[in-house]
This record gives structure tokens, C-alpha cells and sequence, in this order.
């Protein structure tokens, strides 16, 4: 699953049309779109709403850590070297209340900028104190980030921000924004394409195998210890080319009524296995 | 080597995180400047990401980071019982870099490490300082690439080029650099010394297939061991880990007869010899990071916190081996734990 966080709906819009994400009317603490395999919420401004409801995702969809949490929005520049519309992949977050890093792993977007970020509790405009000259600031990604390395694997959170002024941002127009979502899309696309592709080789192996071996379990009452021994020799039996899948299914019929009888088929799998 | 950059002698590193206390060291700056289109990202600490919770290390291993630091104390270790101290008491290990360029499937490194990323030390003079405070005392054994390949990883930071005239001066010590690298530009570069010994990893290449990832093959390793001895350096085979299994066992003799039909044994310093072997701990880590691992499926005996092949089981296939061995190379010259 991807999970996608923004703080407006300005910035959510353009991604709800483009991936057909339908409103999940059994939420009412967020607003919550979704489609298969992408689920966005819509976090409110600052890091700690941003925190909160990418938690609020990650846990009411019981997330895997192979799963995807996307962090897209706004940010803004202090120098002229970026260009408006222009989208960044973070490479570094500094959060300016906490002084703490974040360093999210960028495996994906090989041609694209990649900036270390500020993250702040409040709006930077033009003239306030910063030591830096070339910075970019939001207010949510140290939130997104906190949240994320609690649940996830560290490469699958993704901070991209899009430059929507140059620390003024008061007065801008909706539309053009949008535009600067929908005109990166595509972008967008390729980076949840690459990540999905980057996951593909965590997926388990013997997710087949697993399903049969609880069933299996279940039906013949066998202890937690037995099940973890059966479920090795599945593995080995696998990786060594043999279908236990087939061994497996001869059994998955049948009942036992006594603990003794369970030993006794249990021993019987693990010779077929051998 | 999969991982060079395009039309470039390069090694590909995904980003170079660099320390800002790392800035002002040579090591550093060359870096920078070999890798002037790299993402560098400044950090506090090399463990800020090295140390990250949730990192994936096949996926960082595909993808891998360097990252140049500052090491702090202490900066040489007691050897460890699990490793051969081929008959020095006094034996001591250090590490210029955490984690290795290769992906060995048994590496041991995958348990010890939260991360696959390559950290690279860059303060050698203080390396420097403590090996030969601790080791001035009487004459000791150092292992100075164990936890990594220094030859292979030779082309980004020439470590071996920076520690050689310390080595060179400094006869109390003895010096073992071990290597699965077909690099050889250093035995071409330098002149022998009696106090360091270049020990190659070698194993059947059916093994090196199975299990040793984007390593050399057995005759390009063959070919740059020649060269060191052509060189006139010191050179030691290490035949470790051992693997012994229905699907691998077969290979050590015809890999015993070809190697030493490349070789002259009497140009050898010695063979160190070792099963395959961890710990416990590690052995559970990396079960869960290689699912599809069959080496991380088999069981194993337990023994002082160590698992490896039974007792008796070493025992009979060491026998063997050592028959077919010393038929080249003297019962004396064989290192084993």
C-alpha cells in the first residue's frame, strides 16, 4: 500500500483525480481518500498534525514496513537558483525547532534535484534569520518522518515538495499551485513506481507456503513449537527445489481427535518433507 | 563489477554522507573531489545513519551509501576466538571500514551491522597512534581487513597506501590484509615487506557463485595472487568458511588439486583453514534478513554461543581434506581453530 500525506486539499486534489482516489466515507476524524493500493489523507498544516494523521493511516491500515508513506506538498525557497513548480526530493530534513536530522534513503528519481529541507513549527518569510542561503523550508516533513521510522522500512518514506514561492507566501493564487501538482504528476508517478519495484524484493517468498501451514496447523491441532519446525522444513524443502506445497495439501483434509494422533501425522509431514 | 559507474573506474555509491568533523581530512577531500557529481549530504554523526532503526540491508546492499567519519576511540581490538591467530598471542584486529563493497551470503557482517551503507574512517593518523601504543609492547599480530576487502575497496580510498610506511616501520608488527579482490595495483605499486602478508580468501568457484556475490572468480584471484608472489610479497590462502552439505561438499577436491596445479606450495606462507561458523546472535538476525537463504534453513550445532557443523562432522571432513592437502603443503603450514 502507498499512503499519501498532505497538508491541503490544494495539494491532495490533483492526486485524488489522477489516481481515481474515492472519499472513505467510514472515516470521520480525516478526510481520507482511496483506491486500491493508495490511501491519502489530508493532515492539516505543521509537523505535529502532519505526525498524527500519517500515524493515523499507518496503524488504522495496519501497515507493513514494506509499505509506502509519501510526504507531497509545498515548500518554500530562498534563493532564485529553483525554479517555481520546481519538484525536489529531500535528501535531508532539519527540524530548525528541534535541531534534530533526518536523513530519509533516496533510491528512486535518479534525475531528479536532490535538497536537504527545513522543517519549522511556524511560517519563515523572506528577512527572517536563516545561516543558510540556499534553503528550503515547510512545516511537515520532520512529522512525517518521526512517524514513518516508527512503522516502516527507512527507504519507504519519501519527502517530495514542490517550490511554491520564494518566502512570501501570502496571496497565492490556488490555481497556479494546482498547476504545479498536476504538472509534476507524472514525476510523482515514476517515484511511487520506483519505490513499488525497489519493494518487489521484500516480498516473502513462501507467502503461499505460510497460508497452507496455518491451515494445516489449525486443522491438526499443532502446537505453536510444531508449526514453527514444520514451516522450517517447508523453507528448506522449497529452496531446495522440491513442491512441499503438494506434500502439504495430501494433509490438509484431515482431522484429529487425540494429541498423539497429531504427533503422528506431524511426523509423517516431516518425513515426506525430508 | 556491476556496480562501477558508466564509462568510469568508479564505484557507484547511491549518496556520500560526510561527517562535519570529516570535512578537513585528506581522505575526505579526495573523495570530493573523485566524486564531484555525487549527492553528498553533510551529517552530524556517522551513526545518525548508520545506526537508523528500520534499515533494510539487501535493499541498502543494492543500493549502497558511503559515508566518511571520524572514529573515536578505540581503534584496534583483541582478536576474537572465532578467528585464526595463527599463532600469535598477542593478536588484534582493527577496522578503516565498516562493512564491505562484496555480498557474501554467510557474511557475518549482516548480523553485526544495522546497516549495509560502507562507513570509511578517515582519521588514520589517530589509527596510527593507538596500534603502536598498544602493540610497541611485544610483537603482535594484526588483522587489518577482516570486518571488510582494503584491496578491493583499494580504488576509492588507497588505505593500504596510506598506513604503508607506518607498517613498513614499525617491524613489531605483523600485518594480515585479507582479500577476495582480483585488484592488484598495489603489489604492482609497492615493495614487498617482511611484516605484511597478503592473505587471499579462496574457495571452489561453484561456492564463489553460490554464495559470494559480485566477488572475483577463483582465477582472477588465482591471477592476482600470482602477481603478489611474482611481487616477492608474503602470501597466505585462507580456505574459510568451509561449507559442507550433499550440494557443495563434492567441490574441495578438484578445488585443492586445480589450486595447487596454479600454485607452487612451496611459495605459500601458510593455509588458514575454517568451517563455515557464527554466532548465535548474528546467525537469527540475518535468518530473518534472507528468507531465501538455505544456508540460513539448515540446523546447525551450538557450542559456546557459535553455531557450526557438528563436531564430529568437522572432524571427518577435515581429515579428508587434510589428506588431499598435505599432499602439497606441510601438516605445520595448516592453520585451523
Amino acid at each position: 500500500m502507498v499512503f499519501i500525506v498532505t497538508a491541503l486539499m490544494l495539494e491532495a486534489s490533483p492526486l485524488i483525480e489522477y489516481y481515481n482516489l474515492k472519499k472513505d466515507m467510514n472515516i470521520n476524524n480525516y478526510q481520507v481518500y482511496k483506491n486500491e493500493d493508495i490511501t491519502l489523507i489530508i493532515s492539516g498544516v505543521g509537523k505535529i498534525k502532519a505526525a498524527m494523521a500519517a500515524v493515523y493511516i499507518l496503524s488504522n491500515f495496519k501497515c507493513k514496513k514494506e509499505d509506502i508513506l509519501v510526504n507531497i506538498g509545498f515548500c518554500g525557497a530562498n534563493s532564485l537558483k529553483y525554479n517555481l513548480g520546481e519538484l525536489i526530493i529531500i535528501n535531508k530534513i532539519k527540524d530548525i525547532d528541534s535541531g534534530k536530522d533526518y536523513y530519509p534513503d533516496v533510491y528512486f528519481g535518479k534525475n531528479i534535484k536532490k535538497e536537504t529541507l527545513c522543517c519549522s513549527s511556524k511560517p519563515i518569510f523572506k528577512g527572517d534569520y536563516i545561516d543558510d542561503n540556499n534553503i528550503l523550508i515547510d512545516m511537515e516533513s520532520a512529522g512525517i518522518m518521526e512517524a514513518g521510522q516508527k512503522f516502516l522500512y527507512v527507504h519507504n518514506t519519501v519527502i517530495l515538495k514542490i517550490i511554491s514561492d520564494f518566502l512570501n507566501p501570502k496571496n497565492l493564487d490556488k490555481e497556479i499551485l494546482k498547476g504545479y501538482i498536476k504538472n509534476n504528476i507524472s514525476l510523482i508517478d515514476e517515484i511511487i513506481y520506483e519505490l513499488k519495484s525497489l519493494n518487489d524484493l521484500l516480498k516473502n517468498p513462501f507467502d503461499k507456503e505460510e497460508k497452507i501451514v496455518n491451515i494445516l496447523c489449525e486443522n491438526l491441532n499443532f502446537t505453536e513449537a510444531m508449526k514453527k519446525m514444520l514451516f522450517k522444513e517447508v523453507k528448506k524443502a522449497k529452496l531446495k527445489g522440491l513442491q512441499p506445497v503438494n506434500i502439504l495439501n495430501e494433509f490438509c483434509n484431515m482431522e484429529v481427535k487425540i494429541k498423539k494422533e497429531g504427533k503422528r501425522v506431524f511426523e509423517q509431514i516431516m518425513e515426506k518433507l525430508k | 563489477m556491476s556496480r562501477l559507474w558508466k564509462n568510469s573506474n568508479k564505484y557507484f555509491f547511491d549518496s556520500i554522507y560526510i561527517e562535519e568533523s570529516a570535512l578537513n581530512y585528506t581522505i575526505t577531500k579526495n573523495i570530493m573531489e573523485k566524486y564531484n557529481t555525487s549527492n553528498f549530504i553533510i551529517i552530524k554523526h556517522y551513526k545518525d545513519v548508520f545506526n537508523r532503526t528500520n534499515q533494510n540491508f539487501i535493499i541498502q546492499k543494492q543500493n549502497q551509501s558511503l559515508i566518511l567519519a571520524v572514529k573515536s576511540k578505540p581503534f584496534i581490538y583483541k582478536g576474537p576466538d572465532v578467528c585464526q591467530n595463527f599463532g600469535y598471542s598477542n593478536f588484534y584486529y582493527t577496522s578503516f571500514l565498516l562493512n564491505c563493497i562484496f555480498d557474501c551470503e554467510y557474511c557475518y557482517l549482516q548480523g553485526m551491522y544495522p546497516s549495509s551503507n560502507i562507513v570509511a574512517f578517515v582519521n588514520i593518523e589517530d589509527f596510527k597512534s593507538e596500534i603502536k601504543d598498544i602493540t610497541s609492547r611485544e610483537t603482535s599480530f594484526l588483522a587489518a581487513s577482516y570486518d571488510t576487502d582494503l584491496i578491493a575497496f583499494h580504488s576509492i580510498i588507497p588505505y593500504m597506501d596510506y598506513f604503508y610506511d607506518f607498517f613498513k616501520d614499525y617491524l613489531n608488527l605483523l600485518v594480515e590484509v585479507r582479500t577476495k579482490s582480483a585488484n592488484d595495483i598495489f603489489y604492482k605499486t609497492h615493495k614487498p615487506m617482511d611484516n605484511l602478508i597478503i592473505a587471499f580468501t579462496l574457495s571452489p568457484n561453484d561456492v564463489i557463485k553460490k554464495y559470494e556475490r559480485y566477488t572475483p572468480s577463483l582465477d582472477a584471484r588465482i591471477k592476482a595472487l600470482k602477481t603478489a608472489l611474482s611481487q616477492g610479497f608474503k602470501v597466505r590462502i585462507c580456505l574459510d568458511p568451509i561449507f559442507i552439505g550433499e550440494d557443495v561438499s563434492f567441490y574441495y577436491e578438484p578445488f585443492y588439486n586445480y589450486l595447487f596445479s596454479q600454485i607452487n606450495p612451496e611459495d605459500i606462507l601458510d593455509v588458514g583453514y575454517g568451517f563455515f561458523r557464527m554466532s548465535k546472535d548474528f546467525f537469527k538476525r540475518i535468518e530473518k534478513t534472507r528468507p531465501d537463504s538455505l544456508l540460513f534453513c539448515e540446523d546447525y550445532s551450538l557450542k559456546d554461543g557459535i553455531l557450526s557443523y557438528p563436531d564430529d562432522l568437522q572432524k571427518k571432513v577435515m581429515e579428508n581434506h587434510f589428506e588431499i592437502l598435505t599432499k602439497y603443503i606441510d601438516r605445520n603450514k595448516i592453520f585451523s581453530l
